[in-house]
């Protein structure tokens, strides 16, 4: 997708109060030209193709209109676990308006297996094989086994109907305990378990520890399976010319790496291909690549003699699962709170293991111990088990929020059993600002001041008024809590082997007309990083933003890139496009320093010119250097680069694969995190929790756009809050999904939520080029356990722990009553 | 436990019929238009399919996201909800209708735009059908007010903390530049928002 730079519109009142532009600070970045201080009359530019999407005029995938245009329908399993014994597809064949239908053989015949997003092997994982579709058996209910092209969707579906599949159903197992146990059915009758693997995150002797501390507690923790739920589904278009190139549209966050995995299946030279990344209508770990869907639509395109696409159901996207895990934990602890060691066994239910990658989950699960926390003794096993649900996807927080859970709630656990206030035992236990970079077991941390935001957001939050609230509500009889959390969050991961990787690639072209296009590894699924990336460029140049365009996405134009993940986009592929624009500027002034007869050292890129400093009044704009490289390079003195072109690609940084001497290795370079304090109110009566004041204050070092940094905050929070409240995939105990639409699947509304208030602290990374961390995925571990912890802060009179999520009404009621009425429900 | 299930017999597909249509007419922002649909289509369909508007966006088609809103005879809709062939005669304004026919923004949109109020952009049919809506019956919402508004539409990118900022922001330029329609402020009765929303009382 090109974003189009926003039409120049004047300045007004109104924008004053807009956050800082550009927030690099030049102990960190020496080398910058840009302006240290926001500088007035130079604002961040507003979110690009704003316009475009106000008016209805934004294309997304769904949009895409083509010639002679066909509509794809997937016949799913309706069983969790069972033999296929026989698809009989004939009598769709011959039905309205079809023009072509997959059964699993046919899919076999013309594509090879489905390649994984992340492979479990690279991990020491257990793997299968993955078709596209399930010709021997299928594992989860949704199962893509065969597959209808035709005219409309509606003769599509109608043709499903016509296709005979004869199932032998298998014992299913759903829970992941039950999965563990002796004798339970195999997802994988060749494994010889449901254990896909165990990653252990161990440093010192965490049971010694446990042991010898003068007090210690245990617990358990369950979340429920909920996923990201973006408004607009996954959807696939693929159109072969008469050639036999491929052209395919997709929503979807990894351009590159899917035509990668196309060419393997289809077996086809990857530059037969061309992946065209739309505009996203929300990604959030759902719309990584990895799917059947991929490479069926282009199967059914090439039987059908045309275009064909594919719009995923919000029944079929409520099947990708996520964040199912449990904790059972013992943490030991001295007199002050300070954690002595801790013991957890995580377990997550990753459902059946498909070609998606999600399952990785239980990775960051583990390895985000022991959080923000010195913590010399630990011990964390993180178990990952098939079921008979459909497989995880990519979620927003990646794991990561259910280790902030576990950890904020052994803390408030803690401060509880000791009576001492929350903050103060996170202050205690908090690595201290001058250790960094600091080790743990498998994350080498870069720079941080946990004190500090957790003593903003108190204030922020007014946080001993709010004792004083509660002090007075409790009086009064009511259930008021309040609930802080501290989320660390590794961002920008590196898993090498796979294709989620921790640097990107960016092309700077300029025009001789002095405009400039950005090409880049990564993608945007909605966060605005176009637009930042184009101002960091701008602002390297000294241009306007909107002399800058950024296209994305499209595998005939952007350089090979990693697409969308890991909170990565601006450290990684922002990093290369400002790498590859001083380089242009470099090639620029050795240009202007020969046409103005000046040095270069002396040339000052501001206000769409260049200047020569020592004698202001020589000047050229921008675009005149520009055009003069391209019509008088190497035929004049001093011009002896022709080439306005330049690709970089930002080296890698903070990454420790090669495991040291006592075997620590860190696959994530940067450590945002992020204080959180929530506030609600607990009906003992109905159950419902009311959230009513939301607090938080980030710290992910140096900022390009505070505004969208903020947006993602908001964003990331109320996912959490979702989950921690509200959001849940159940199933049946036979492996049926229950949730299947929105009146199932209870996402926060407005009215839902609080207006959530934010602050920022800026601690800068020493090792990225902006002294920026991952934007993004903080806040969602945050939202969730500030939550849950004051819920259970609220429930704390009654002596009740909520501690099976969601807390929505029936789970709080129960948490109750398990408290008040011990000998069985009300 | 093995269950043999025993499939039905295969049907032979039915006689191909031709799907059961008609011709309607509607004026569409502003334009009459003509229209053939299939008495099966939905509103949403046509407006995206024949019509060419793909600014209505799908989320779920079951009425509950709200991205396919748009105003049928000045009322909003969620079109997903309305079968086309019922719509014969009305007049649609979709969100490609909203602001000005160059492309210009009106009050809400850039008072949207300005507060960074979305991000993918894509649920923004419903989030500024439902604020022109309020404010059309109120030009001085509350806080509570634009909730309450806002609730039968989902965002899954802002926790609707801007769109609420931006919501009150285009009332105060509305209320600035005279274009605030004061009609119905003082009438009485619930607004149409107030039925699915929980009121609470005063917070301890």
């Amino acid at each position: 997708m090109t974003q189009s730079p926003p039409r120049p519109r004047p300045r007004d009142d109104g924008e004053a109060t807009t956050p800082p532009p550009f927030a690099v600070t030049p102990e960190v970045d020496g080398d910058t030209a840009v302006d240290r201080e926001p500088a007035p009359g130079r604002l961040h530019p507003l979110r690009r193709d704003g316009d475009l999407l106000l008016t209805g005029r934004a294309e997304f995938l769904d949009d895409i209109a083509l010639p002679g245009l066909l509509h794809a329908a997937v016949l799913r399993s309706p069983h969790a676990h069972a033999r296929v014994l026989r698809v009989d597809a004939t009598a769709a064949r011959q039905a309205r308006g079809v023009r072509a239908v997959l059964a699993p053989e046919d899919a076999d015949a013309q594509a090879a297996p489905l390649p994984a997003f992340f492979e479990p092997s690279i991990v020491g994982g257990k793997t299968s094989t993955f078709r596209i579709l399930a010709g021997t058996k299928v594992t989860y209910v949704g199962e893509a086994v065969a597959a209808v092209a035709a005219e409309t969707l509606a003769d599509a579906e109608a043709a499903l109907e016509l296709i005979e599949v004869e199932y032998e159903v298998l014992p299913a197992v759903v829970d992941a305990e039950d999965a563990l146990a002796p004798g339970a059915p195999l997802v994988f009758g060749e494994w010889g378990d449901n254990l896909l693997a165990v990653f252990p995150f161990a440093e010192g002797d965490a049971a010694a520890a446990v042991a010898a501390a003068p007090h210690r507690l245990s617990g358990e923790l369950h979340t429920q399976r909920h996923h990201t739920a973006p408004m607009e589904t996954r959807g696939y278009i693929a159109s072969w010319d008469r050639a036999g190139r491929l052209t395919f549209w997709g929503s979807t966050q990894n351009p590159h790496p899917l035509r990668t995995n196309l060419s393997t299946v289809l077996g086809l030279p990857e530059d037969r291909i061309r992946v065209i990344a739309t505009r996203l209508g929300g990604g959030f770990g759902h719309k990584f690549n990895g799917y059947a869907e991929e490479p069926l639509v282009c199967l059914l395109a090439r039987a059908a003699g045309g275009p064909v696409k594919w719009v995923e159901t919000r029944a079929d996207a409520l099947l990708v699962g996520a964040r199912e895990f449990s904790h059972r934990f013992t943490v030991g602890y001295d007199d002050t709170g300070r954690i002595l060691g801790i013991q957890d066994r995580v377990v997550g239910n990753i459902g059946a293991l498909g070609s998606w990658g999600g399952w990785s989950m239980t990775f960051p699960a583990g390895m985000t111990f022991p959080g923000p926390y010195k913590v010399a003794d630990y011990d964390i096993q993180s178990h990952a088990v098939v079921t008979n649900k459909a497989p995880w996807n990519g979620a927003r927080g990646y794991g990561k929020e259910t280790a902030c859970l576990a950890l904020e709630r052994m803390v408030d656990l803690i401060a509880a059993e000791r009576g001492l206030d929350p903050a103060d035992v996170r202050r205690v236990n908090f690595i201290p600002e001058d250790e960094f970079p600091f080790w743990t077991a498998a994350k080498h941390l870069d720079s941080g001041n946990y004190a500090g935001a957790l003593d903003k957001v108190l204030a922020l939050s007014d946080y001993r008024g709010l004792r004083a609230r509660q002090e007075r509500a409790r009086a009064g009889g009511r259930l008021f809590g309040i609930g802080l959390a501290f989320e660390l969050t590794p961002e920008g991961g590196d898993f090498a082997g796979s294709f989620v990787r921790g640097y990107d690639t960016s092309t700077v072209r300029v025009y001789p007309s002095g405009a400039v296009t950005v090409l880049t590894g990564v993608t945007s699924p909605g966060t605005g990083n176009e637009t930042s990336i184009a101002h960091l460029v701008a602002s390297e140049l000294g241009i306007p933003s909107e002399q800058v365009s950024v296209v994305q996405g499209d595998t005939d134009t952007c350089p090979y890139g990693f697409g969308n993940f890991t909170s990565r986009s601006l450290a990684t592929g922002g990093a290369a496009a400002v790498l590859a624009a001083r380089e242009i500027r470099d090639r620029m002034s050795g240009a202007a320093a020969a046409l103005l007869d000046c040095a270069a050292d002396d040339l000052r890129f501001a206000d769409g010119n260049v200047t020569c400093v020592t004698v202001p009044t020589s000047s050229l704009s921008f675009a005149e250097v520009a055009e003069t490289v391209y019509r008088r390079g190497l035929a004049a003195p001093g011009l002896d680069q022709p080439l306005l072109e330049v690709t970089r690609v930002d080296l890698p940084h903070n990454f420790h694969h090669v495991p040291d001497e006592q075997g620590r290795f860190s696959a994530y370079p940067s450590y945002p995190y992020s204080a959180h304090v929530a506030v609600v109110e607990v009906d003992a009566e109905t159950g419902v929790v009311d959230l009513f004041e939301f607090h938080a204050v980030d710290d992910c070092g140096n900022v390009v756009s505070p505004r969208f940094v903020e947006g993602q905050l908001y964003g990331a929070i109320s996912m959490g809050i979702g989950g921690a409240l509200w959001e849940h995939q159940p199933y049946t105990t036979d492996g049926q999904p229950v949730a299947t639409q929105f009146k199932h699947y209870l996402t926060p509304r407005a009215g839902d939520l609080p207006a959530i208030r934010l602050d920022s602290q800026h601690t800068p990374s020493p090792f990225t080029l902006l002294g920026t961390k991952g934007a993004g995925e903080s806040g969602v571990g945050g939202g969730l356990a500030a939550c849950v912890n004051a819920v259970n802060d609220a429930l704390a009179p009654l002596g009740a722990t909520a501690h099976h999520l969601p807390l929505n009404p029936p789970n709080v009621l129960a948490a109750i009553d398990a408290a008040t009425n011990p000998g069985g429900a009300r | 436990m093995t269950i043999q299930e025993t499939p039905s017999p295969p049907s032979l597909p039915e006689e191909v019929e031709e799907v059961p249509g008609r011709e309607i007419t509607l004026t569409v922002n502003g334009r009459p238009r003509r229209v053939r649909i299939e008495d099966r289509q939905l509103l949403v369909e046509v407006v995206r399919g024949q019509l060419g508007l793909i600014g209505t966006k799908v989320g779920c088609y079951n009425g509950d996201c709200g991205a396919c809103t748009l105003q049928v005879d000045g009322e909003i809709r969620k079109s997903c909800l309305v079968l086309a062939a019922s719509a014969d005669g009305a007049e649609l304004t979709t969100i490609e209708g909203v602001g000005g026919p160059d492309g210009a923004l009106d009050e809400i949109q850039q008072a949207f735009w300005d507060n960074d109020a979305f991000q993918c952009g894509f649920c923004l049919p419903g989030h500024l059908f439902a604020t022109r809506d309020l404010l059309d019956a109120d030009d001085d919402p509350s806080e509570q007010d634009v909730r309450d508004a806002l609730v039968g539409n989902l965002c899954r990118c802002t926790g609707y903390v801007n769109l609420v900022k931006a919501a009150l922001d285009a009332a105060q330029r509305r209320r600035t530049t005279g274009t605030a329609d004061r009609r119905s402020i003082e009438e009485e009765g619930p607004r149409p928002a107030d039925a699915c929303t929980l009121h609470r009382g005063p917070r301890p």
